[in-house]
């Protein structure tokens, strides 16, 4: 699951869709590497599922190692976002589908921060 | 005009036939002052000129109205029930809005105008049993009969010289059946066979050749995205594998995914799922990223074909 321990050999590079999701290091969250897409989503909202129980205030989504997100895997953020009780999700370096995708159905939610 | 008190609870789709500037402007500013006085919420979208006319008309009565250039957020036919109409109706409900809607006008494409008429027919399917009225304006010196004809099938009534009648050609589901053209496929296409296996393969080959095409930045982008949601479709619903072609047609670059699958909705892609719902949004996107989307379904397949400007 930890993404420091991944040792290359997948990723779009490789022709296919390979996701690995683990917890930050020293800041409460997750950081993905590889697509989300249909295939891989069970390990997406299994992930965002943990973060949900784990969330106090500020919890972070690290996506700079990400080169796509489909529909359902930035529907997947936002309705995480949406269900946490306080405090909000900082989508960090997230793909263009990511901001793209919350501005055309989730326009303002403010529970999601991008940060480009 | 329209009977507003007495039918409270129903949905009104009316189409307005007019003939000249004047017979617009005097029809749409008492359509909306009409909602204002009964503190309806109203929407007008209707293309940039007349938009400009029915803004003069109101003068500072517009402030209160939330006004849209058709061209811009209704250009894609696919997207106006729920990026435009379902939008504003859900914004403001449980209560009635009123909305003038003109997706249909001269100078609209004959590749564009199936998906002009369906989309017409569906609003009724959409707006079933809710409490809204949705005019919509049609230019009767410049359409064509054909499409003054399929408004009355789209319609349950028709305004025309100031009086309403119900129409007796109405018949949405006919209007949807007749405008699901079979699409013929392009014989300079770009062509690549998928599978589950593919998912990854079909969306990086849609991005080379488009971009090739021509398309950078956020449409190419929308384009990924587009064929990703269509190409998963067709993995999930569509028999476990479908086909995708990209080609260019003048100023555009196409994008369509075949399949063995059946879709049985008629609404898909339009009807907004729930904000709290993770699927549900695959040709949803499609039709709000692209400039038009046209689509045929049938017992031996469906085929989507999305259009996106260079």
């Amino acid at each position: 699951m930890d993404a420091s321990h991944g040792a290359g050999g997948f990723g779009p590079a490789h022709g296919a869709a390979v996701l690995e999701v683990g917890p930050l290091s020293g800041r409460p969250g997750i950081r993905a590497r590889g697509e989300i897409s249909e295939v891989t989503r069970p390990p997406w909202e299994a992930a965002l599922a943990g973060l949900a129980r784990e969330h106090a205030d500020v919890s972070y989504v690290e996506l700079s190692e990400v080169g796509f997100v489909d529909v359902a895997g930035v529907a997947a953020l936002a309705v995480t976002a949406l269900g946490l009780p306080r405090g909000r999700m900082v989508v960090e370096h997230p793909p263009p589908q990511v901001p793209r995708v919350l501005g055309l159905f989730w326009p303002g939610l403010g529970r999601i921060e991008v940060a480009p | 005009m329209t009977n507003t008190v007495a039918t409270h609870e129903a949905f009104e789709h009316p189409a307005l036939f007019y003939r000249d500037e004047q017979e617009y402007v005097d029809r749409t500013v008492s359509f909306v002052q009409e909602g204002l006085d009964l503190g309806e919420p109203v929407a007008v979208a209707v293309p940039g000129p007349n938009l400009e006319l029915i803004r003069d008309g109101l003068g500072a009565d517009a402030q209160a109205v939330h006004l849209l250039d058709m061209t811009v957020a209704g250009r894609n036919p696919g997207r106006i029930i729920p990026a435009v109409l379902r939008a504003f109706a859900d914004a403001h409900e449980p209560g009635r809005v009123r909305i003038i809607g003109e997706p249909v006008w001269a100078g609209r494409s004959a590749v564009e105008y199936p998906a002009c008429a369906q989309h017409e027919a569906l609003i009724n399917a959409a707006f079933e049993g809710r409490a809204a009225t949705i005019l919509c304006p049609y230019d009767e010196t410049g359409l064509d009969e054909e499409v003054l004809a399929d408004a009355r099938s789209t319609h349950p009534t028709v305004l025309a010289g100031g009086t309403e009648r119900i129409s007796d050609a109405y018949d949405w589901r006919a209007v949807v059946a007749r405008y699901n053209e079979a699409l013929v496929p392009a014989p300079d296409a770009a062509v690549f066979s998928f599978g589950v296996d593919e998912l990854y393969a079909v969306r990086a080959f849609a991005v080379e050749e488009a971009g090739r095409l021509g398309l950078t930045g956020r449409r190419l982008d929308d384009a990924e995205l587009a064929v990703a949601e269509l190409t998963t479709n067709s993995v999930v619903h569509g028999a476990g594998r479908g086909t995708l072609a990209v080609w260019a047609a003048g100023e555009q670059v196409v994008c369509e995914v075949r399949d063995a699958g059946r879709l049985s909705d008629p609404l898909a892609g339009r009807r907004p799922p729930a904000r709290g719902q993770i699927g549900g949004r695959g040709l949803m996107l499609v039709h709000y990223v692209a400039d038009l989307v046209r689509l045929h379904t049938g017992d031996e397949g469906t085929t989507v074909r999305f259009y996106l400007g260079r």
